[in-house]
């Protein structure tokens, strides 16, 4: 019976090898667009898990570029190569940012335990009318020197994003770290003692 | 003779070559006429990520800091400075991050070349399928392995049914109905097929 079948339709049973073969091949491209699939799929969790803004900036351990700034309050103006062998601190903000008015407690406290100590807070306005900032100082307070930047020239000397960004510039001159978002009062004393520590060691 | 003349032709289509990629690269270049100011601004603008807005370049954001980011490429333009120090000077403050096109080096080389490479790729496919589809001469010389007893390629279901008309007729004349067991089975044939691959699995090897 099954001779007879087999001979009437040769071509139902007989290339069992080739189906295999047909059937890894087939396994094969599915195997090869699975795995390219794989790649993109790990390639885009990889690249869009991360933040873009807080990529390293460039400048971390290079001379910070030098500004020379008139105060807000146009008393007078600030030299970034003036400051050299000291630890400054240096918070762009802005009268219109949530995030700065969360800050600037920290700001005020880090700056009473080191205004005696010979470190030098700068704020520098960013994409802000003066009125207001001025405004904004008088309600929060803060009476280390605040900087206007004409043409954000500084800013983007920094590579700011946003506001509030905050540089530690080290006694050398160099920037040492950046905070892209609001610093809080341990990041603030922390980063400041470890720049302290090498004026002293 | 004959060597003369196809010496001539190459001569002939080299020179069409050379003119024809003459003409490609003017249309390319474009006029020849300083461009201004305003248009080497937006040139680089274009290529640069505004610090404030993700994904739009500093030319097309209407933000103010942008704003500011033009006028001071127009200003670094008129002191003589080129488009590439320029830029430089915006990767310097905010590293790669700033240019919109990514560097062709390194790890960026990537996204230049993997789209040609799928391209290719798939092209490669495109073109492996549909010479197996159309291609009869695989009958006669192809794989031995697919080709069935009786001299038939097998053919995927899909290909079968609109079907591309094989490119050359049959290979010979239909023979008359009837001489062939017809296509597909018929029900005694299904019966037997069944009956067949069942004592196969309970035959005891």
């Amino acid at each position: 019976m099954k001779q007879a079948a087999v001979e009437r339709h040769p071509s139902a049973l007989a290339p069992e090898a080739a189906l295999r073969a047909r059937r890894r091949r087939g396994l094969a491209v599915v195997g090869v667009v699975a795995g390219g699939l794989a790649l993109v799929a790990w390639l885009l969790s990889f690249g869009l898990s991360r933040d873009p803004q807080l990529l390293r900036s460039p400048l971390l351990g290079r001379p910070a570029p030098e500004f020379a700034l008139p105060t807000l309050q146009g008393d007078g103006v600030v030299r970034l190569s003036d400051l050299r062998g000291r630890v400054v601190v240096l918070n762009f903000w802005a009268s219109w940012c949530a995030d700065c008015r969360l800050e600037h407690p920290h700001l005020l406290a880090a700056w009473d335990r080191y205004r005696e100590r010979g470190v030098v807070f700068l704020g520098i306005s960013f994409e802000d009318r003066r009125s207001d900032a001025l405004a904004y100082l008088r309600e929060l307070g803060g009476d280390w020197p605040h900087l206007w930047d004409p043409g954000s020239s500084t800013a983007l000397a920094y590579g700011v994003y946003g506001v509030p960004e905050t540089f530690f510039i080290g006694p050398d001159g160099r920037v040492a770290y950046k905070q892209v978002g609001p610093v809080d009062y341990e990041l603030l004393t922390s980063q400041i003692a470890r720049l302290l520590g090498e004026v002293e060691g | 003779m004959r060597g003369g003349a196809r010496a001539a032709g190459v001569v002939v289509a080299t020179a069409l070559l050379a003119a024809g990629a003459a003409l490609l690269a003017a249309a390319l270049r474009g006029p020849d006429r300083p461009r201004t100011l305003e248009e080497r601004v937006r040139e680089v603008a274009s290529g640069l990520r505004c610090p404030v807005c993700q994904n739009l370049s500093v030319a097309d954001s209407p933000s103010r800091l942008a704003h500011e980011m033009r006028a001071r490429i127009a200003r670094d333009l008129r002191a003589g400075k080129t488009e590439e120090e320029v830029r430089a000077e915006f990767v310097r403050a905010y590293g790669e991050w700033v240019l919109l096109e990514p560097p062709r080096r390194g790890l960026s080389l990537l996204p230049w070349l993997v789209p040609g490479l799928l391209l290719a790729g798939g092209a490669g496919v495109a073109v492996a399928l549909v010479r197996r589809w159309t291609g009869p001469s695989r009958a006669a010389g192809g794989k031995a392995e697919e080709v069935s007893a009786r001299g038939e390629v097998p053919r995927p279901a899909w290909a079968e049914v609109p079907g591309p008309p094989p490119e050359a007729g049959p290979p010979e004349a239909g023979p008359p109905e009837g001489e062939l067991p017809p296509r597909g089975l018929t029900e005694e044939d299904r019966r037997l097929l069944e009956e067949a691959l069942l004592s196969l699995g309970e035959e005891p090897e």
